[in-house]
């Protein structure tokens, strides 16, 4: 489990993150959303031990970060522009990682190299933007790490690759409970991968949830009511967070249960009732809505 | 703890990083320096069969030995070239190994990987090292196998070798640990480069300015004891770790500690630095943003002053003459304050408009600048007035410029080791009529204070005035120099130098005769140094055995003890013991004209008057055949002829021309300074107002070389003494079988002492229209 408390960081006395408390949980896909400068590369990199916090502090696995081999030991960091040696192939990128990562999975490296189409042997400085995001993950993977921080890694990937290091994930969690912290400041990248949401948000965190108990509070609906006194009385007993009425139709968005929420609804008659599936970006829109922001203005632009 | 094969393996990753570092090093030691041996070795062996021609196949056979052997010891040993090949390589590895701290990419990979920060900096540290002294000790054993080869390899190639080893290691771990710290105190390579050029001259910028600002505005500031080489450089260490090894054949412990401590304390400072390092800093210009302020006050600063100085001397600005030109300095080191100030916060921000940020900072630059320039200008600190406490001051040493010295005026340890009459003295000489001294120094700067020294006549160089270096040995350890200006005719200070220059330790600090290094250096036939004793007049000179110079210098040993001040400065010497002290060059022949073999040497005079109260010595000369009248003997002269300048009436004449062409408000009268003038084509008026007169006579030769002296005899330097009136030239013609054609020449140049121009001289060489 990572945990960050209180954790403050300034460049030239502008704080880049301000007091941010955040607990990672193992075996999850932990999202790191934000605009740009709301300070998720300062969280990855303070996690990743490289820079030091000015105050608070960051556990791994109930071990401080900063410069603490046995924590750093199961944590591999992917920076928003990943390093490779001048001049190197990805062969020389795993022999170095092997002699720092003693449980490098060469063979799986090799695989994946194949699976993705890289070359092993050509230099790396030829390799597309995108090819070298697959590297650098592919390396990070293969570190055989608990932990595994990626700085805007998915930006720039095509939707099949994507999917391939879904997959990867997917089967690295379920083999050895890899934990992926995945920050990035494009909501839909995260939608079909994260299992819990942080959003930071000019240095602070805004929310830290599961993305199951958030879609268990939000739900959305349309229903045709049978007279206006029943759509009257469904309105005020909701919890409404959106209404958007076509003709008849009324789609709303509402807090509360599943349950709660039918119950409301076997209280009126309606002619047609149907629950609809809710986006990751309509989940947010809500809850930021709850602390005072406008999520459209944040991530969605 | 850090496992040792993870640390070689992490040692093994680095040097992949960096190949191109190692290859240079190679291509420098293991490639180019056997290659240049072999090349020198190639050229001293093309080289010999001239010398065989030239100085035959045995002699040629030493001289080839010598050659390699020397050229071996200056290629393997330390050298400049090697000073800059180490220097430069370990910029470039310093550079190179850490240089992932300038970019936040390589910072994200690397800190992020589970590596100690304290291994990290071991493996990149050592790596910056091994780089350097692999090859280095790979080149150096393959040149020494190529030199051993071709004979040119023998002990003293060896311990240069080793001594060079010992000292260039050093130097490069001091040069290293200092271009580590500029990469640890900046964010990029740029500003790296800056900050390893101030390490490097911020020391000699201080001393610069420091020294020249004393010279300045004091009038009793001393050269000696002011070095403007930096202490604190290992540079200068390695420098004079080499001169001293080349004199000496021996490593100066003092230097090798020192560079020893430096490197450690600067590697100390790189490592405290590594930790504290933000990763944030790669790209800034500077790490520590506390430092900022800081560096910049320390560099404007003196740099304003250095530029205020420099307008000093382009305007020949002195404040004893006037202060036209200060408005210039203030405005120089204005505008360097706001230039450097402004450029230096533009560095910081990376933007041009930052130069107008901060301020603050130009202020505290500039008050600093007036603050320090009015401490000179006003002497705040008292540097002018400063004599030490009687109390505190353990002894003096006194050092007359330019007394006494008899043609010759080089001294030398008791090891043999060549050093100046300042060097000497500071060793020999501890003068303990402390307050005596105190008091004159103090009664003599407050009557000279009193002087304009550019407008008094014959008051700045000669005259009654005449300066000394006076070092105050504290009790505290420390020692103070200053210039003393003392008047040589003031009654209680004649008295008092009467006490200095007649006491046992102020001979024994100033005549190198009053020591036994001499006799020493005699008796060692096997040392570097070859010593001729001679006597003579400056005229003639005889040679004396190295048996009679020992017993003589004991005798002169005793009557020096004679000497004093004044009567010094009442007598004009009989004559000049001369110790001509060679050194041979090794490897370094020629052919003489008699046809046989020569070492070239370089070579020292040591000379000591011999006074006409020296009655013992006079005595020993006289009995062993050594002594000579000073004065020519009559019987020797065919012929005098007299040049009289007429100095005075060409003065007078040639003011007067000049009021015709309109020149005299130009006010000169020092027909030196007409003369200089007429050279330089500026005036047309030179006026030649010699005149010449021959005297075959035989009483008119009596009447005038009783009076007259070789010019070297007779001098006035420093204590006002006897002079030759510089308005007659006496030139002696020898009789062709005389003593003097026999073993001199035909003629000889000599002088009247003033006041003892005979009249009939006077008159038949005044100048008549």
């Amino acid at each position: 489990m990572i945990e960050i408390r209180n954790v403050t960081k300034s460049y030239d006395r502008i704080k880049a993150v301000d007091n941010v408390s955040v607990t990672i949980k193992e075996n999850t896909v932990f999202g790191l959303i934000g605009t740009n400068g709301a300070g998720k590369s300062t969280v990855l990199r303070m996690l990743a031990g490289v820079l030091e916090p000015e105050q608070g502090e960051i556990a791994i696995d109930g071990l401080p970060v900063f410069d603490n081999m046995e924590a750093k030991k199961n944590i591999y960091f992917i920076a928003d522009e990943p390093y490779f040696f001048a001049n190197s192939n990805a062969v020389d990128m795993q022999k170095y990682l092997r002699s720092i990562y003693p449980d490098f999975a060469v063979e799986d490296f090799n695989n994946y190299l194949v699976n993705f189409g890289l070359d092993k042997k050509r230099k790396i400085n030829t390799y597309s933007k995108g090819m070298k995001k697959q590297l650098a993950l592919i390396c990070g993977v293969c570190s055989n790490v608990k932990y595994l921080l990626c700085d805007e890694t998915f930006d720039g990937l095509d939707p099949v690759m994507r999917q391939g290091i879904k997959s990867i994930f997917a089967s690295e969690m379920e083999r050895r409970g890899m934990t992926p912290v995945i920050a990035s400041h494009n909501l839909r990248e995260l939608e079909d991968i994260c299992d819990h949401v942080g959003l930071l948000h000019k240095g602070g965190v805004l929310l830290s949830k599961d993305l199951e108990d958030m879609k268990c509070n939000i739900q959305k609906v349309q229903c045709v009511f049978k007279t206006i006194e029943d759509e009257a009385k469904v309105i005020a007993a909701l919890d409404i967070m959106k209404n958007e009425k076509r003709g008849s139709l009324n789609v709303l968005t509402v807090r509360g249960s599943k349950a709660e929420i039918l119950a409301i609804f076997a209280t009126a008659n309606t002619i047609f009732f149907e629950a609809l599936p809710l986006s990751l970006e309509e989940i947010f829109i809500s809850e930021t809505e709850v602390v005072g922001y406008d999520i459209k203005k944040l991530i969605l632009g | 703890m850090t496992s040792k094969s993870s640390f070689l393996a992490n040692v093994i990753e680095n040097n992949k990083r960096r190949l191109w570092v190692w290859i240079v090093s190679a291509l420098a030691f293991i490639l180019a320096f056997p290659a240049l041996t072999a090349l020198t070795l190639n050229g001293i062996a093309r080289g010999s069969k001239w010398v065989a021609e030239s100085y035959g196949n045995t002699i040629a056979a030493e001289i080839i030995r010598e050659r390699l052997v020397n050229r071996m010891c200056g290629m393997m040993g330390m050298n400049t070239g090697m000073l800059f090949l180490t220097s430069a390589l370990a910029l470039v590895s310093a550079i190179q190994g850490f240089s992932y701290l300038y970019s936040r990419k390589k910072i994200d990979f690397y800190m992020g990987m589970p590596v100690k920060r304290k291994k990290r900096f071991l493996v990149i540290w050592l790596n910056g090292i091994l780089l350097y002294i692999l090859p280095y000790l790979a080149g150096l054993a393959i040149s020494m196998l190529v030199a051993a080869g071709n004979g040119a390899m023998d002990k003293t190639v060896w311990m240069s070798a080793a001594a060079a080893v010992l000292a260039n290691s050093l130097l490069y771990l001091s040069v290293y640990h200092m271009a580590i710290l500029a990469v640890m105190l900046t964010g990029n390579v740029v500003i790296t480069g800056f900050a390893f050029l101030i390490f490097c001259l911020y020391e000699f910028l201080i001393r610069v300015v420091s020294e020249g600002y004393k010279e300045m505005f004091f009038r009793y500031f001393s050269y000696y004891g002011s070095d403007k080489a930096p202490v604190l450089s290992p540079f200068m260490m390695y420098i004079n770790l080499s001169s001293k090894f080349s004199h000496t054949s021996h490593l100066s412990a003092k230097y090798l500690i020192g560079m020893l401590i430096f490197a450690a304390a600067v590697g100390v400072l790189v490592y405290i630095c590594y930790l504290k390092r933000p990763a944030e800093a790669a790209g800034k210009a500077m790490t520590f943003e506390i430092t900022k302020p800081f560096v910049k006050v320390l560099l404007v600063v003196p740099a304003a002053l250095f530029m205020g100085g420099v307008i000093a001397d382009i305007l020949n600005f002195d404040p004893d003459l006037s202060m036209d030109g200060i408005g210039w300095m203030s405005f120089a080191m204005v505008l360097t304050v706001l230039i450097g100030s402004g450029l230096i916060q533009v560095i910081y921000e990376f933007d041009i408009k930052g130069s107008i940020h901060k301020k603050s900072h130009i202020v505290i630059s500039a008050v600093f600048v007036a603050l320090i320039f009015i401490a000179f200008r006003y002497d705040l600190f008292g540097y002018d007035n400063y004599i030490p406490n009687q109390n505190q001051i353990k002894s003096i040493a006194f050092v007359p410029e330019y007394y006494e010295e008899a043609y010759g005026g080089a001294y030398f340890d008791r090891n043999g080791s060549y050093m100046s009459g300042h060097e000497y003295a500071r060793k020999n000489m501890y003068l303990h009529n402390v307050e005596e001294i105190c008091d004159m120094a103090e009664r003599s700067m407050k009557a000279f204070n009193q002087i304009d020294i550019y407008t008094a006549d014959d008051t700045y160089d000669r005259g009654t005035w005449a300066y000394a270096t006076v070092l105050y040995r504290l009790k505290s350890g420390r020692e103070v120099c200053r210039r003393l200006w003392v008047n040589v005719e003031d009654e209680q200070t004649v008295q008092t130098l009467d006490h200095i220059i007649g006491s046992e330790e102020f001979k024994k600090g100033f005549f190198m005769g009053a020591s036994d290094t001499l006799t020493a250096m005699l008796e060692n036939k096997e040392g570097k140094y070859k010593i001729s004793t001679s006597y003579g007049n400056r005229i003639y000179q005889q040679k004396m055995s190295d048996a009679q110079a020992k017993e003589f210098l004991a005798i002169y040993q005793k009557d020096l003890a004679l000497a004093n001040y004044s009567n010094i400065k009442e007598n004009i010497p009989v004559g000049i013991l001369n110790f001509a002290i060679t050194e041979e060059i090794n490897g370094s022949f020629y052919m003489g004209a008699n046809g046989l073999v020569s070492r070239a040497s370089r070579g020292w005079d040591v000379g000591m008057y011999i006074y006409p109260f020296y009655k013992d010595s006079i005595a020993y000369l006289k009995e062993h055949g050594y002594y000579m009248d000073v004065q020519v003997k009559l019987e020797d002269i065919a012929k005098i002829q007299v040049v009289n300048y007429n100095y005075d009436i060409a003065s007078a004449m040639q003011k007067e021309r000049l009021a015709t062409a309109g020149a005299s408000a130009i006010g000169m009268d020092d027909p030196a300074t007409l003369l200089e003038l007429g050279a330089s084509g500026k005036l047309d008026t030179e006026i030649d107002a010699r005149v010449y007169a021959d005297y075959t006579g035989e009483e008119q030769i009596r009447e005038i070389s009783e009076c007259i002296y070789p010019s070297d005899m007779v001098n006035d330097d420093w204590d006002n003494g006897k002079k030759l009136d510089t308005n007659y030239q006496v030139v002696v013609y020898f009789k062709t079988d005389s003593e003097m054609t026999k073993n001199f020449g035909t003629n000889a140049w000599y002088g009247f002492p003033e006041g003892q121009v005979p009249d009939f001289v006077r008159e038949d060489t005044v100048y008549k229209e």
